[in-house]
């Protein structure tokens, strides 16, 4: 019988030895898939100079917001910032973590990238099917010089709901009063044409693979896989090529503000060097002082000290100084 | 008389056909697989964990043990709940009307995508619990095996001839001693072959552990913490901008589906080996 039990007991102490509650605390995140690769990186680095584990996942915007409404996680990313009273409802904090930018990417044989120029009039009519045509007269237009094929322009959309789909048709609706009113803007729309991808990824893949289509992408994606970009026009009505110090603009230009939870699009900035679609990533921690909460906002201190450059490193704008001391001040005044 | 053998003719070939696609498609899979990820297999891959994102290298070891441990758990729970509901169908219940409502249940419930069972223990197990775990995950994966498990156990089982068991009973054994030394033993075969094709089924599930299992990118097997398995590991990964991400997805899907194809393969075996002893 003593045997039994010597058995029992063992069994049992290894399985609440399972159970983890070690010294180092463990907390879970979860949200935008834009943010994921940085959010990660910090993590790694965090844990090594903590010995505190985040652990982050990708899981898109829409769900981040509701598992961090449900209690499930500690923090949510989201790349399309709540309203004033959505925060209050769910009773959530709010504030941006990084900045970064969209790029309109195309496949057309022989194009190399930033030779096509796509201005505010013509990006939504393709973006509507009513341009059909790589060399229609109205694209021809801007691009003297450069032979472009009479192939007909496939649209590629995300198919899922994304952050990166609210800020691409956020900026669609700012440059054009009929896609405004046709079709507007949201984490996803009706597309009036073309073909949806899964993910950043889902879309690469199909503008990689068909030829005469345009799509649009994360700047990180656009710099690992190889594809091509195009010229664009900004507010000002200036030709801008997507880089680092276009997406900088933008963000500089943000009016960023603790009272609504910092929620501002930074899609369509003024500035003769601004890049036009540029989106910030937004972080929802809940409004109570306890230990996984108290972690997450300890953890994106830590990033805004330490993490920049890892950021840039993979392809992502940091905060400006001014608006991260804003962030801190507002953390410490809800006693996170 | 004629006209009978052309329509055999017409039939046996396009059953053939039918075959031989099924086939194909099968080996289409799998030499792609190869031909693709196969240089991606490599001894790291095996023993080392995740790096940084963008960083070079890494491997799957997180995942790989994280996967054993979901699926051992999930058999744990799911392999004796459905021997022991197959038992009850085919030996105690057999046409009664509470049976009959269990059999169609069951069979009602082999038919549920999968992603429906882990929404459902999101909300049942996840939710309450505050937080994704190893066990909601395994919860979700026995959730799926049960139903399988146990019309197949009660189809294997019936198979048993009467008579053994009115033997048994007239040697004078209890119900119990019959269903474990007699009908349970002339089964076996049946039985370890529901066993290894219930785990293979549940191996290369994905939906049911996105938002219950869910991920992790640090090494970490603890039953009330995410963990990473190989499944949403890879879907994660083949997803990423990073090419040193989609060549472990390659890996990834290769071990996967190399192992499914061994788990079957060795129910296959088992059955050969006991049948010609």
């Amino acid at each position: 019988m003593s045997y039994f039990k010597s058995i029992f007991f063992a069994t049992l102490f290894l399985v609440f030895s399972w159970f983890g509650n070690s010294y180092a605390t463990n907390i879970n995140g979860a949200g935008s898939t834009f943010a994921y690769p940085v959010y990660t990186k910090w993590a790694y680095e965090y844990e090594k100079a903590t010995g505190n584990k985040v652990n982050y996942q990708g899981v898109g915007s829409g769900a981040g917001i509701q598992q961090v409404s449900q209690g499930v996680v500690a923090f949510g990313g989201t790349d399309m910032c709540l309203s004033e009273q959505e925060l209050n409802k769910k009773n959530l904090l709010q504030f941006p973590s990084l900045v970064g930018g969209i790029v309109l990417v195309v496949n057309i044989p022989g194009l190399k990238d930033n030779q096509l120029k796509l201005s505010n009039a013509v990006v939504p009519k393709i973006f509507m099917g009513e341009i059909k045509y790589w060399n229609d007269p109205q694209i021809e237009k801007d691009n003297p010089g450069l032979r472009l094929p009479h192939i007909p322009i496939t649209v590629v959309h995300r198919a899922d709901g994304s952050g990166t789909n609210w800020n691409v048709t956020y900026w669609l609706s700012q440059i054009s009063k009929a896609w405004n009113e046709k079709v507007h803007y949201g984490l996803s729309v009706n597309w009036p044409v073309g073909v949806g991808g899964k993910g950043n990824m889902g879309v690469s893949n199909y503008v990689k693979q068909i030829k005469g289509s345009i799509g649009y992408v994360e700047y990180a994606f656009w710099l690992q896989n190889h594809l091509t970009s195009v010229e664009l026009q900004n507010k000002a009505g200036k030709w801008v090529i997507p880089s680092i110090a276009a997406f900088k603009e933008a963000a500089a230009k943000a009016q960023w503000a603790p009272q609504n939870g910092f929620c501002q699009s930074l899609a369509y900035q003024p500035g003769v060097n601004t890049w036009p679609i540029v989106s910030g990533t937004f972080v929802l921690i809940p409004k109570k002082p306890t230990l996984p909460h108290k972690e997450a906002a300890e953890f994106f201190k830590w990033g805004f000290a330490h993490g920049d450059k890892a950021a840039e490193s993979l392809g992502y704008i940091p905060l400006p100084k001014n608006t991260k001391d804003k962030i801190i001040k507002y953390l410490n005044e809800n006693k996170l | 008389m004629r006209k009978r053998k052309i329509k055999n003719y017409i039939g046996l070939s396009i059953s053939t056909i039918s075959a031989f696609i099924g086939l194909f498609f099968l080996f289409w899979i799998i030499v792609s697989l190869i031909e693709k990820g196969f240089h991606y297999i490599n001894w790291s891959v095996f023993t080392q964990n995740a790096v940084s994102p963008g960083d070079e290298g890494g491997g799957l070891k997180f995942a790989i043990f994280g996967q054993l441990e979901v699926v051992g758990l999930a058999s744990l729970l799911g392999i004796p709940t459905g021997i022991l509901g197959g038992i009850y169908l085919s030996e105690y219940g057999k046409d009664s009307f509470l049976s009959n409502i269990i059999r169609n249940v069951s069979d009602a419930m082999t038919s549920i995508p999968s992603i429906i069972i882990g929404i459902f223990v999101y909300a049942l197990v996840v939710v309450p619990m505050g937080g994704f775990s190893v066990i909601a995950g395994s919860i979700a994966l026995a959730l799926l095996m049960i139903p399988i498990v146990i019309s197949s156990i009660d189809n294997i089982l019936k198979l048993v001839p009467n008579e053994l068991r009115e033997a048994a009973y007239a040697l004078g054994a209890p119900k119990y001693i019959v269903i474990f030394k007699v009908v349970a033993k002339e089964a076996i075969v049946g039985i370890v072959s529901v066993i290894l094709l219930a785990i293979s089924r549940i191996l290369g599930e994905t939906a049911p552990l996105l938002f219950t299992s869910f991920n992790s990118n640090f090494e970490s097997y603890k039953l009330n913490k995410p963990i990473a398995t190989l499944t949403v590991t890879m879907y994660d990964y083949a997803m990423g901008p990073y090419d040193s991400w989609h060549h472990l997805a390659w890996a990834a899907a290769i071990i996967l589906t190399f192992s499914v194809l061994l788990f079957n393969i060795a129910s296959r075996l088992f059955s050969y080996w006991r049948f010609s002893r």
